[in-house]
């Protein structure tokens, strides 16, 4: 078992000791080091020293059996070789002869050649500079360039030089000390073009800013006249009619465009597809502003990669500026121009985001647009609320919607939405129907007050034609009468009439452009109306009639005049009629109630005659002056009571215009207000005493009444019917001056009695003024014995008169 | 009843339609004036009472339509004033020269002794004047009138007017009363004027 150990061994030494080998023979000497040092690791070095000897052995006895080869062929090497070496010596002589030879005569083409080879070295010099100077060149020119597109503010194109030089120039030449001062200097550049193109762009801000109302202003006027187009094309403009119009078409600006030439950069390069004759007329919004800083800012941002900070600056910048051109001024409400240059720097201000949307790409997207087109929608509306809340003129009210529908149409070819607009333009409507009924108090008021309450006189038939044309009045017998002539009202009749159908025409002016159906316009119509007139008319009407110094002449005429403006209602409703062209018969339409107005006005009017009548009467009471303890009798009436009568009998007379109802309710009316102040008089507490003869006395005075009454002051009386008013009077004094108890005691409660309307109260209280008299001249009594039984029987009949009335209780 | 006053005096205003009769009275009443012209309808009037030397003056003004067709009913109530005043337009000469028909009037249907008073009136509207106050004032003296120069829209005059008339009456009446305590004793004398002025002359006869 050793031995196949030991053998095994050896196999792989002596294989070892191969591989060593070949490793001496094929390496350098330089490293066979590390061989040598991997024989003696082992410990077989003796072993292969025996191999090393025996190989070298072996190739000596090669090397020995290729001499024995080749030995003649050296031989006769050698004689040649001593051969050539006589031939050489010969050769070498000659050479040096030649070449003494040579040097002395090619000295001077050496001097030659030396100096060509000085000339060759230069040449080669100067076309290295050349070549580097070439390369040199085009970053020097590029610069300069860079230079001058600086200077000149055409930032743009410096920045694409500053690109080119920096990527494509600079690298080649990179290791110049020059080169580095420029690549050092690149970032400033391209600093301080972004801060111009920055500055730039706020400037075109500034500008757009300032221009906001002119553009605005522009875009309005090319609306208005697209619109006078469109009702030129319909011939006749319907109400509600809705307006089309071509939208503006904006090209795309291409950044790829711009070009070195300078002519060109000029050019804003907007290319402007229309072709309206409008044009030639209303300068575009490009036409007022350059918006070429904002495209060549939005480029110079994008190359520079910084176009989402550019973005998010122009949109703040932009939103800040809405918040201002959405400010209005605090004294917009007064004038027109306040909110026409609101509206302008509104529009100007949309106009101009829109163009951007539509020449750029992506500064400002749609969703943007819509987002500050909401927010400028609530605040104008709010500012119109609240300013329009402030329009105390219909006639700017109206102007100002005028405005507004304007200003929606104009904003709404820009395909803004502008519903909302419209929607509170039916809320200022409503406020305008309030301002209209406030002027149109005004109007009232002064017709009525600079009315002369007389018929209108004609002298003419022109003059007539002309009240005619203006108040539907028909008179068949006024027509054929002679002039001159009157009519039965007073002016304010045909003036109220025509002012209410300006009124309805006003109404009518602000419900053009709403797009309102003609129904709901009628509606509109005649509820303002009614207001009008039941409100506002009658109002002013009242006013007047319960003025404190009204007179009976202004009370009479008011109550013609009201008739009159009653019975022409109908007409006012075909007016209506005719210019809303909705038929009566349509379901749910408004009815006008202007009769009430006129029955109620008509109503005040003569009651307040019958107050005025009764006040003119208590006037002449206060002038009543009876000695209630006279004994004398006078043969006529009182004074007061005679011009009180007279008064009366005159005022009847020449009123004869009054509608005869209204004549007799007044006059019965003043008569028994007479027939009752007289009964006050009698009965009052201050007069304690009164004696027969002043009783007699006032008698005459009511006789006077009578007379009167019986005389048929106002037509239409039934025979006793204006009597009655006296008949307590009446019944009273024929009770006492003819001392008539024992009929009245005996009758008293019968159907029939003679004295029906005698009170016992009342007679009671007369009785015991007339019983204090007797009393007075009690110490006489004894003495007279008529004068004792009438004491008795005063006393008898008062006592029987206490029975009636505790009877009369219980 | 008891009476609110010691005297009443009945005035009246006569004059062409327009002149501004009714303003005065109403300036006079109201103190106050109105621009529109409505023109007056047959009779009307207005008391107001003034303080004369201690007496309550109870003035009863009837304002009297102007125009022709109200003559008769205007008329009527001539004999019952104690006083008139005659009114023309300073600015309408017309209305001035109708004061003589006017004075004509007063000598037909009034008492004889009747005071009265020329009024030129509107003399605010001085640019307008077509009668100077000269001619007024002539015209009064050649009657033995008073005359004064008003203005109802400037409150010019207007109480002046009124006092003096009113004072005037007062003056008449307190001489026809002296007269008749001093002849009292030869008689008693009756005076047919109103009620009014009966009833001071017993109370007065008593003392």
């Amino acid at each position: 078992m050793e031995r196949a150990k030991m053998a095994e061994e050896s196999l792989e030494t002596a294989a070892e000791h191969e591989r060593i080998l070949r490793e001496i023979e094929s390496t350098d000497t330089a490293c066979i080091g590390p061989t040598l040092r991997s024989v003696y690791d082992g410990e077989e070095h003796g072993r292969f020293m025996e191999k090393l000897e025996t190989r070298i052995r072996n190739h000596d006895r090669e090397i020995e059996k290729m001499c024995n080869f080749h030995y003649q062929g050296f031989v006769d090497s050698i004689t040649e070789l001593l051969k050539v070496r006589g031939e050489a010596q010969k050769l070498k002589n000659q050479v040096t002869d030649t070449n003494r030879k040579l040097q002395h005569e090619g000295k001077e083409l050496v001097i030659a050649m030396e100096e060509l080879k000085q000339c060759r070295l230069q040449q080669r010099n100067i076309s290295a500079t050349v070549d580097k100077l070439m390369l040199c060149l085009p970053v020097l020119e590029m610069y300069s360039k860079l230079r001058d597109q600086m200077k000149t503010k055409r930032h743009y194109p410096a920045l694409k030089t500053l690109e080119h030089l920096e990527h494509t120039y600079l690298p080649q030449v990179s290791h110049y000390r020059f080169c580095k001062v420029m690549v050092d200097n690149i970032p400033k550049l391209r600093e301080e073009i972004k801060d111009v193109s920055m500055s730039d762009l706020k400037d075109f801000l500034e500008s757009i800013r300032k221009h906001s109302d002119k553009i605005g202003e522009t875009a309005m006027k090319q609306a208005q006249q697209q619109r006078n187009l469109d009702n030129i094309v319909l011939q006749q403009p319907r109400i509600g009619s809705k307006r089309k119009s071509k939208k503006d078409v904006y090209t795309i600006f291409d950044a790829e465009v711009e070009s070195t030439s300078p002519k060109s950069e000029q050019d804003s390069g907007i290319l402007d597809v229309e072709d309206e004759e409008d044009d030639e007329e209303v300068p575009g919004a490009q036409d007022l502003v350059d918006f070429s800083p904002v495209y060549r800012c939005l480029h110079i941002y994008s190359v520079l990669g910084a176009r989402e900070t550019f973005e998010n600056y122009y949109r703040k910048q932009r939103r800040k500026q809405a918040r201002l051109v959405l400010q209005p001024p605090s004294n917009m409400h007064e004038t027109l121009d306040g909110y026409r240059k609101y509206f302008n720097q509104i529009v100007g201000f949309f106009v101009v985001e829109d163009h951007i949307l539509h020449t750029t790409q992506g500064l400002v997207n749609r969703a943007y647009i819509d987002e500050l087109w909401e927010m400028a929608l609530s605040k104008t509306i709010a500012a119109l609320r609240t300013h329009s809340s402030y329009c105390s003129d219909p006639n700017l009210v109206l102007d100002l919607k005028n405005l507004i529908v304007l200003f929606a149409d104009t904003l709404q070819v820009y395909g803004f939405p502008v519903n909302q607009l419209f929607d509170m333009l039916l809320e200022i409507r409503d406020q305008y129907s309030e301002t209209l009924l406030k002027k149109w108090a005004g109007v009232f008021r002064n017709i009525l007050d600079s009315d002369n309450y007389s018929p209108i006189p004609v002298t003419s038939e022109e003059t007539y034609k002309k009240v005619v044309g203006q108040f539907p009045f028909q008179d068949i017998e006024l027509e054929k009468q002679p002039f001159p002539k009157k009519f039965p009202f007073s002016e304010f009749v045909p003036k109220v009439y025509n002012q209410i159908k300006e009124f309805i025409y006003a109404c009518l002016k602000f419900s053009e452009d709403l797009h309102l159906s003609s129904t709901e316009v009628d509606d509109m119509i005649r509820k303002s109306t009614n207001l009008l007139l039941t409100r506002t008319l009658s109002n002013s009407l009242q006013n007047v009639i319960k003025r404190k110094n009204i007179g009976l002449t202004e009370l009479v005429q008011i109550i013609i005049n009201t008739t009159h403006l009653e019975k022409s209602c109908k007409y006012l409703e075909e007016f209506i009629t005719n210019i809303t062209n909705v038929l009566p018969e349509t379901v749910h339409t408004t009815k006008l109630y202007g009769t009430t107005t006129f029955k109620d006005a008509r109503h005040a009017a003569e009651e307040e005659i019958y107050t005025n009548l009764n006040q003119k009467i208590d006037q002449f009471l206060q002038l009543a002056d009876y000695d209630w303890m006279t004994g004398d009798l006078d043969n006529k009436a009182s004074d007061y009571l005679v011009d009180l009568i007279a008064f009366l009998r005159s005022t009847f007379a020449v009123f004869t215009h009054l509608p005869g109802k209204v004549a007799q309710t007044a006059c019965m009316s003043a008569c028994k207000h007479l027939a009752t102040s007289l009964m006050q008089l009698l009965l009052e507490a201050e007069v304690r005493q009164l004696t027969l003869g002043a009783l007699q006395q006032f008698n005459l005075d009511v006789r006077e009444c009578e007379q009167f009454a019986r005389s048929g002051p106002v037509p239409g009386f039934q025979e006793d019917t204006l009597q009655l008013a006296f008949i307590d009077l009446r019944q009273l004094l024929d009770l006492f001056i003819q001392w008539d108890w024992s009929t009245y005691l005996a009758d008293y409660g019968q159907p029939n009695c003679k004295y029906l309307r005698v009170n016992p109260v009342t007679a009671l209280t007369l009785l015991e003024k007339m019983k204090d008299t007797s009393r007075k001249n009690n110490m006489f009594a004894q003495f007279r014995k008529n004068e004792r039984d009438k004491q008795k029987l005063i006393d008898t009949v008062a006592k029987q008169l206490r029975g009636l009335i505790s009877s009369h209780h219980s | 009843m008891a009476k609110t006053y010691d005297y009443l005096f009945k005035l009246l205003l006569i004059g062409d339609s327009g002149v501004g009769k009714t303003c005065l009275l109403f300036r006079f009443s109201e103190d106050a004036f109105n621009t529109t012209f409505i023109s007056t309808i047959g009779i009307d009037f207005k008391i107001r009472t003034i303080e004369l030397d201690g007496k309550k003056i109870k003035l009863q003004i009837w304002d009297t339509a102007g125009q022709e067709r109200f003559r008769t009913i205007t008329t009527a109530y001539y004999r019952g004033a104690m006083g008139i005043m005659l009114v023309y337009d300073i600015t309408n000469e017309k209305s001035f020269d109708n004061i003589k028909n006017w004075i004509r009037n007063i000598e037909e249907h009034a008492s004889s002794d009747v005071e009265r008073m020329i009024l030129g009136n509107k003399c605010d509207m001085n640019d307008k004047r077509q009668v100077s106050k000269e001619r007024g004032e002539k015209l009064a003296i050649d009657y033995g009138i008073k005359f004064l120069e008003t203005s109802a829209k400037s409150s010019t005059n207007v109480e002046e007017a009124f006092f003096t008339l009113a004072r005037d009456i007062m003056t008449k009446l307190n001489r026809k009363m002296n007269d008749s305590n001093s002849s009292g004793a030869g008689g008693p004398v009756k005076i047919t004027e109103s009620r009014s002025k009966k009833t001071s002359f017993f109370r007065c006869s008593l003392l």
